[in-house]
């Protein structure tokens, strides 16, 4: 309470001495001025009532000067209209610099944008995401966000941040307050408590500061999900053991994606695709080549890539300037990869592929440039550590790039699109490639110009999807087609695939169309954006539902009718 | 002693007893009810609002709302005052001081109570 008032109090402790000085001045000028012995126009004395003089104290003080009224004044009187000119000019000085300085106060000034701040979070009636931290990772989640049109409030500690986020534009309201995120009643501020509240994610660049946002998260408000970044495999560990709805490693997400690219080509797309921003293309299929990989860098990401490649049974020579880095292996030659000689001592000649994983983009681009000019079949892999050099790695052209940033908020943004995708991943690790490759052929028929397709989790319960329960309390089987009938022309499919049924803890990839829908099943159904509408209406509206299951309109008077002495009848639907 | 809490109740106090000041005499005898008393209860009756603004305890919400009520009341016994003095020229009959007098009784009233609040508030304080 007094933290919400504190503004106006402000305002008020500071403009006190200011309004007391002016209402005195004036008082005393008035008063002066019906003390004064003057004379009317016929010369008989005269004395200004309260009233009059208050009329010339108004018009001198404001320095408009209408002159000398009603009657000439006399010497006294103009003696008097000097001192209180004087008295109130300066009063309006006084308090006009005090609200001027006030305004400017660094403080009141942060106080004012805390209240704004405070209004516009309070104000909020739709779904809406707490992200901390403002970097490369946090620019891309709130951009992708308000293109899913869900508000963003965000709080970043760094004031130049905050400030570029003013003046960019979204899609939806993006509120940022310079604020630590690491203290609680700052989360609070931001509404981290607000019923509106639908996760919060944890994106700055520091893991312990990710750590204590996610525990607070998790602490005060069990309902929201928390996502957070994790650098450290320690630290990522620490939150998913309470129960952290998303923790994104982004040297483990590379590598990951990597792996996928040199194993599961098919399954790499889907992957790449659905776990990048919503307008990013799908891939090529990507053809790595079998032999021998040079690496450059041995710092967190290429500590992990080493691993991988070694698990994969790939050779690997690896680059490192650091000689007292632990855990080299055997072999390594010491030097930076942007020198010839140093990629020639290590072979590069007689390689097939080179990853730059240094922590200097420079460095990486150069890398990858030299060891082309040495080798120009060479297969590229790069981390572009800044998001400001995509446009570099964009025009160096390597066969994989993995940008941190781009690499959180791509798998944070398909986890909020929906939690299933990450059951469908796991799933799919443990069929072959070809499931992969038939997924992405129904989502995307035309890999050139695919777009994202939206995402629906449906759970068959009454309170999420009422029109299914209805239907199914009624007798009706729902069977998995129902979802790609056509609402008004029976027959006619719908480009609606659903991607994996969900029953207990058996997930079942591209159900077969006649497969009959249980209470509590979870279905991942992927549509064109243009017909989401329609999907969520199959969902929600018992008309709808009923109209795509048999064809026929649904009457509510004549269904009651039906209903009333009996089930309808479920034999009576159209093909 | 604290130089800003004896500030604080003179100025709640003079406008109290400005007020009573104004208001003692026949209701409707002009001769009885000076201007500068009405004017002073006015300008001390502002200031005394002024200092109570942006004080935080719950007593002083209360203060604040009394004062109002003082500033309210004053400002309408001048406005009839001006009205019928300088605007209407009908002069000060004694419906017109009887009118301005008790508008300024009920400010009187809201001073009373200010002061009842403050002394409160100080012996609450002092326990």
């Amino acid at each position: 309470m007094a933290m919400r008032r504190s503004t106006a109090l402000l305002f008020f402790r500071r403009m006190r001495i200011p309004l007391i000085v002016l209402i005195s001045a004036y008082s005393i000028a008035t008063i002066g001025f019906t003390l004064m012995p003057g004379v009317d126009d016929d010369g008989n004395p005269w004395r200004m009532s309260v009233f009059d003089a208050f009329y010339v104290v108004s018009y001198t003080g404001s320095t408009i000067g209408f002159g000398e009224v009603p009657y000439e004044f006399t010497k006294a009187q103009r003696l008097w209209t000097m001192v209180s000119i004087y008295l109130t000019v300066i009063a309006w000085l006084f308090s006009i610099g005090s609200i001027i300085s006030l305004m400017q106060d660094p403080a009141f000034a942060q106080a004012m944008r805390g209240a704004r701040f405070r209004r516009a979070v309070r104000n909020y009636d739709q779904p809406f995401y707490l992200l901390c931290g403002f970097g490369d990772t946090g620019r891309l989640l709130a951009t992708t966000l308000s293109e899913l049109r869900h508000p963003v409030v965000v709080i970043d500690d760094t004031p130049a941040k905050i400030e570029a986020l003013s003046v960019e534009t979204f899609r939806a309201p993006v509120h940022g307050f310079c604020m630590d995120a690491t203290l609680p009643e700052n989360l609070l501020m931001a509404g981290l408590q607000n019923r509106w509240c639908m996760g919060v994610l944890a994106a700055t660049a520091d893991d312990r500061v990710n750590l204590k946002i996610a525990v607070t998260a998790r602490l005060l408000n069990q309902r929201s999900a928390v996502y957070a970044r994790a650098d450290e495999a320690s630290v990522a560990d620490n939150m998913r053991s309470f129960d952290t709805a998303h923790v994104v490693n982004p040297a483990e997400e590379f590598v990951h994606r990597l792996r996928l690219l040199l194993t599961r080509p098919h399954f790499y797309r889907l992957y790449q695709w659905l776990r990048s921003s919503p307008d990013g293309d799908i891939p090529d299929v990507p053809q790595p080549p079998k032999g021998r990989w040079v690496l450059c860098g041995f710092g967190r990401f290429g500590q992990a890539v080493y691993r991988m490649l070694r698990e994969l049974e790939v050779e690997v020579t690896v680059i490192e300037e650091n000689a007292a880095i632990e855990g080299l292996p055997e072999g390594t030659i010491a030097g930076r990869g942007t020198q010839a000689e140093t990629l020639k001592a290590a072979g590069i000649e007689d390689a097939v592929g080179i990853l730059a994983t240094t922590r200097d983009d420079v460095d990486n681009l150069s890398i990858l440039i030299t060891a082309r000019e040495l080798n120009e079949d060479l297969f590229c892999a790069a981390v572009a550590n800044r998001w400001s050099s995509g446009p570099l790695f964009h025009a160096a052209m390597p066969h994989f790039v993995g940008q941190p940033g781009e690499l959180i908020a791509g798998t944070i943004i398909s986890h909020i699109r929906s939690p299933l995708l990450s059951h469908l991943f796991r799933r799919l690790e443990e069929v072959d490639d070809e499931v992969a490759a038939e997924l992405l052929e129904r989502i995307a028929p035309n890999p050139d110009q695919a777009q994202q397709p939206e995402f629906f989790t449906v759970r068959l319960s009454k309170k999420r999807a009422p029109a299914l329960h209805w239907l199914q309390k009624n007798g009706f089987d729902i069977e998995v087609s129902l979802f790609q009938r056509h609402p008004t022309r029976p027959g006619v499919q719908v480009p609606v695939e659903v991607l994996m049924l969900s029953r207990g803890d058996d997930d079942r990839l591209l159900p077969d169309g006649a497969t009959r829908l249980e209470s509590g099943d979870r279905l991942l159904v992927a549509c064109p954006p243009a017909l989401a509408g329609r999907m969520r209406g199959l969902v929600e509206s018992e008309a709808a539902a009923y109209q795509a299951l048999t064809g026929r309109e649904l009457h509510r008077s004549w269904l009651l009718n039906k209903l009333i002495p009996g089930a309808p009848a479920p034999g009576g639907q159209d093909s | 002693m604290n130089m800003s809490k004896v500030i604080f109740g003179f100025f709640v106090l003079l406008a109290l007893t400005l007020n009573f000041g104004f208001f003692l005499g026949e209701i409707d005898n002009p001769a009885h009810h000076n201007v500068y008393e009405l004017f002073a209860a006015l300008i001390v009756g502002l200031i005394a609002t002024i200092m109570k603004l942006g004080e935080r305890s719950q007593m002083s919400a209360m203060l604040l709302a009394s004062s109002l009520v003082v500033d309210l009341h004053l400002l309408a016994a001048v406005i009839v005052w001006v009205l019928s003095v300088h605007v209407l020229e009908v002069g000060l009959t004694p419906a017109v001081m009887a009118s301005i007098v008790s508008l300024s009784g009920g400010a009187l009233l809201a001073n009373l109570l200010s002061v009842v609040l403050l002394t409160m508030e100080t012996a609450g304080f002092s326990r």
